[in-house]
């Protein structure tokens, strides 16, 4: 037993509850100094309420925290921080217009009001190889960086600070597998420097990678921490529903019906060369790369959201003209983008109308909606991504990333669709959702819609596709039926290229 | 099955406090007037009058009917117009000269508001391509300016031998036109707005552009139905304007735009669309008027009145706005 080593963190008996609900019952959580701590758990299953107790966001009702065996009352976020904790934020807060060491510097209560550039600079340099950017120029602005940059400047500003207790909150939910790395590297030297790490995520292969324990949330109440050596996938999955989960991926269909979606000699901007793709029905077909690889540009062409630059596209057989993404809309062309709060939801705006906004014209009578047909349709296709259809009212910024995400894609049911291109399906989802969105997917793919899926999860191409191309810098790298395809393969295929490139 | 009564309990923590808060936000303006009202009508001598409520209510029909129509623009997104003035008042003149050229009040009401729709679909087309409203109709009202005074040669323009006061003039019950045009015109927009493809268009474009894209709402068409709204509004609202007063100069109703900007807002429509309504706005004019109304009658004079006025615009748009960050957190 590790009994001698005393804690970093413990916090005893933490209980929590907005009106009649108990967001956190009677939460136990201990943190070890030098350990990564993975916090896993369903969407609403209070790995985030605990994180902002420590954080300081949110105070709870009872309950006890200590840090090096004193007593602490975290009752802000000013106060949090001076007990030495710190937040790697999902969303970015560096400036886009300034320099890394500008942003490296800013809003440290310890920054002078001047200081040289040189000195600036020399200062920055030292934090950046704290998070393996030591080839980064402390001069560059902010905004020529690549996302997975982005989020290793905000581990490098939390590290200026010098905390004891890092807390990170989904930090790898917009990489690819490649930029993951490097994040799950500066996360190793957190804790090899004797930090200690909170890890939010709902990948479970990081966990598996850089965790030494978990505590598992299920319904406002913490299993025990678990050493993650005694664990498995599954039982870690299982632990995280509360009952045994069938099979994440849906059967795939036996066989392959007549072609509904044909593309010959594609050029679209971003991507050298010719494209040629092919579903049919029955077969989803999964395009991976890395940021930048240009399966994402293709989705954006087909779509009508880019221009398509010269090709030919059939659907059905029959040669169709994609200008405009109305065009696309009225030809059945559904199209979900990676990222769905920028451009796959009204947050603003109800479950029921967002749903209904893609085909509200086909509900409509001389320019009059017709809510009963409006309503009786969006119904249905609510019903069908176990939607709650008696919440139809609610905004649809309130709800879980798996829940937005189902609005997401399911109102494109109502255009009758005959293309789907999703890209990252489950970006930010949790597991449930999940299973439920990859059902839907192989359904309408069963039914003879053309289902193309990008994705930089690997293990969710392969789980899902039954045909994959890989993409790298503009250029399709390779295409085979998913049998041919193994995990390591998959991943040497898609990154593999860059090792010849450097 | 994951289904949404799973959502994080901390956001239904949230949900409470963003009810609350939108409930203080859509009924804290009625109170607010409901309050004035009986606050007036105590302490202030002949505010409790039939003709002071009836002064109100006419003020509030002029200001009221254009910021009903400019909703439209604020609730898709692309903010507001600042050439309110210049177009109401190029309206007007077309409504005395067509009016004394045939003769009829009809026509010229028609030709009038054309004339509104004309200009306000050229504002929308320019602002569908990209460009900023502000910008836009800051440079359209300046322009506008120009064209009528360079017209009237500055001069005032007058009916004269025509008969076209009609419109400001009639009345049911004792009650005014333009009230009960003020009233229709609310209800219809409210209508519109709320049960047609464009009218829930323009509010899917004002709460993200981008997805609105994605859903196949052309920012274009959209946009210029939003001004088409707008122009109808400057349209009516000019000749009921220019019927009350008769005579219509280039440099009239130099505080039009700012009292319609500021009915929109303090009626509580968001600035950065989306959310808001055509009641809203027509309450939000009522409440200017009234508060207006109340300090002519205690003598209180045009310069401190636009002070106070600003301020208490001013007020109410920051606590709106802090309910609006409480709701959406």
């Amino acid at each position: 037993m590790n009994d001698q080593v005393p804690y970093r963190l413990t916090a005893t008996g933490i209980t929590k509850s907005y009106g009649a609900v108990n967001a956190l019952a009677d939460v136990h959580f201990e943190l070890r100094p030098g350990e990564v701590m993975a916090l896993l758990g369903e969407n609403g299953a209070g790995k985030s309420t605990i994180v902002k107790v420590i954080s300081g966001l949110v105070v709870p009702d009872k309950g006890e925290i200590s840090i090096d065996g004193q007593a602490v009352r975290l009752s802000s976020v000013r106060a949090s921080q001076e007990a030495g904790i710190a937040v790697v934020q999902q969303e970015f807060s560096t400036v886009g217009t300034m320099s890394v060491a500008e942003n490296l510097i800013l809003g440290q209560s310890t920054a002078p009001l001047w200081w040289s550039p040189k000195k600036l600079n020399d200062q920055a340099k030292q934090i950046l190889a704290r998070v393996g950017l030591e080839d980064i120029d402390p001069r560059r602005s902010v905004d020529t960086l690549s996302v997975a940059e982005m989020q290793l400047l905000e581990i490098a500003r939390v590290l200026a600070k010098d905390a004891k207790i890092v807390i990170f909150d989904e930090p790898t939910a917009a990489l690819s597998d490649a930029e993951i790395v490097r994040v799950l590297d500066a996360v190793k030297r957190l804790a090899r420097e004797g930090r200690s790490v909170i890890y939010v995520t709902h990948r479970l292969g990081e966990v598996f990678e850089i965790a030494d324990r978990v505590t598992i949330f299920r319904n406002g109440r913490s299993e025990a921490p678990q050493s993650v050596k005694d664990l498995t996938v599954d039982r870690v999955v299982e632990l995280m529903i509360g009952r045994e989960l069938g099979h994440l991926y849906p059967e795939r269909s036996q066989k392959f019906g007549r072609m509904v979606l044909e593309a010959k000699g594609l050029k679209v901007p971003g991507i050298d060369g010719e494209i040629d793709l092919a579903v049919r029905r029955g077969e989803i077909l999964g395009l991976t790369g890395q940021l930048g690889s240009g399966a994402s540009e293709i989705m954006k062409a087909m779509s009508g959201m880019a221009d398509v630059l010269a090709g030919e596209v059939l659907l059905d057989g029959a040669p169709v003209d994609l200008h405009g993404r109305h065009r696309g809309i009225v030809l059945g062309i559904a199209y979900c983008s990676p990222d769905r709060k920028k451009d796959g939801i009204f947050a603003g705006v109800s479950i029921r109308r967002n749903i209904s906004s893609p085909w509200l014209r086909r509900v409509s009578r001389l320019g009059f909606v017709s809510r009963g047909q409006e309503n009786s349709e969006a119904t249905r296709s609510a019903s069908n991504f176990a939607i709650d259809v008696n919440r139809l009212d609610a905004l649809v910024g309130n709800l879980s990333g798996g829940n937005q995400q189902k609005v997401a894609v399911g109102k494109w049911l109502g255009i009758r669709p005959r293309v789907l291109l999703i890209e990252e399906p489950t970006r930010g989802v949790d597991i449930g959702a999940r299973a439920e969105i990859y059902a839907q997917l192989r359904r309408l793919s069963d039914s003879g819609v053309g289902v193309i899926v990008t994705s930089s999860d690997t293990n969710e191409i392969l789980g899902l596709s039954d045909t994959i191309a890989t993409y790298y810098r503009g250029r399709q790298t390779a295409s085979r039926p998913v049998g041919q395809w193994t995990e390591p393969a998959l991943v040497r295929e898609v990154m593999h290229r860059e090792e010849q490139a450097s | 099955m994951t289904t949404l009564d799973k959502a994080p309990l901390e956001l239904r923590d949230r949900a409470a406090v963003r009810k609350a808060s939108n409930t203080v936000r859509n009924w804290a303006l009625p109170i607010l007037i409901v309050l004035v009202f009986i606050i007036a009508s105590v302490t202030v001598p002949q505010f409790f009058q039939f003709e002071t409520i009836r002064a109100i209510l006419l003020a509030t029909s002029i200001t009221g009917i254009i910021a009903v129509g400019m909703t439209a623009i604020t609730l898709s997104g692309n903010l507001f117009s600042l050439g309110v003035t210049a177009s109401a008042v190029f309206s007007g003149v077309v409504y005395i000269w067509v009016g004394q050229a045939t003769g009829s009040m009809y026509v010229a009401a028609l030709v009038a508001i054309i004339a509104a729709v004309v200009i306000g679909i050229a504002q929308g087309f320019i602002v569908g391509l990209g460009l900023n409203t502000v910008i836009v109709t800051l440079a359209a009202g300046s322009i506008i300016y120009g064209v009528t005074a360079i017209l009237t040669k500055g001069e005032v323009v007058q009916a004269k031998g025509t008969s076209l006061e009609g419109f400001a003039t009639f009345q049911i019950m004792g009650i005014p036109l333009p009230i009960y045009i003020f009233v229709l015109f609310t209800a219809v927009s409210w209508f519109l707005t709320e049960h047609t493809l464009i009218g829930r268009n323009i509010h899917l474009l004002g709460a993200n552009e981008n997805t609105a894209r994605n859903s196949g709402i052309s920012r274009m068409r959209t946009t210029i139905w939003a001004f088409v709204s707008f122009s109808l509004g400057i349209g009516i609202a000019a000749v009921l304007q220019a019927s009350q007063m008769h005579q219509i100069q280039a440099d009239n109703l130099p505080g039009l735009t700012m009292d319609v900007v500021a009915a929109v807002l303090v009626g509580g429509t968001a600035v950065a669309g989306g959310e808001g309504s055509p009641v809203k706005s027509a309450i939000g004019a009522l409440f200017i008027a009234t508060i207006t109304q109340i300090m002519v009658l205690v003598g209180i004079p045009q310069g401190p009145r636009y002070f106070v006025l600003g301020v208490v615009v001013l007020a109410l748009v920051i606590v709106l706005h802090l309910l609006r960050k409480a709701g959406t957190r």
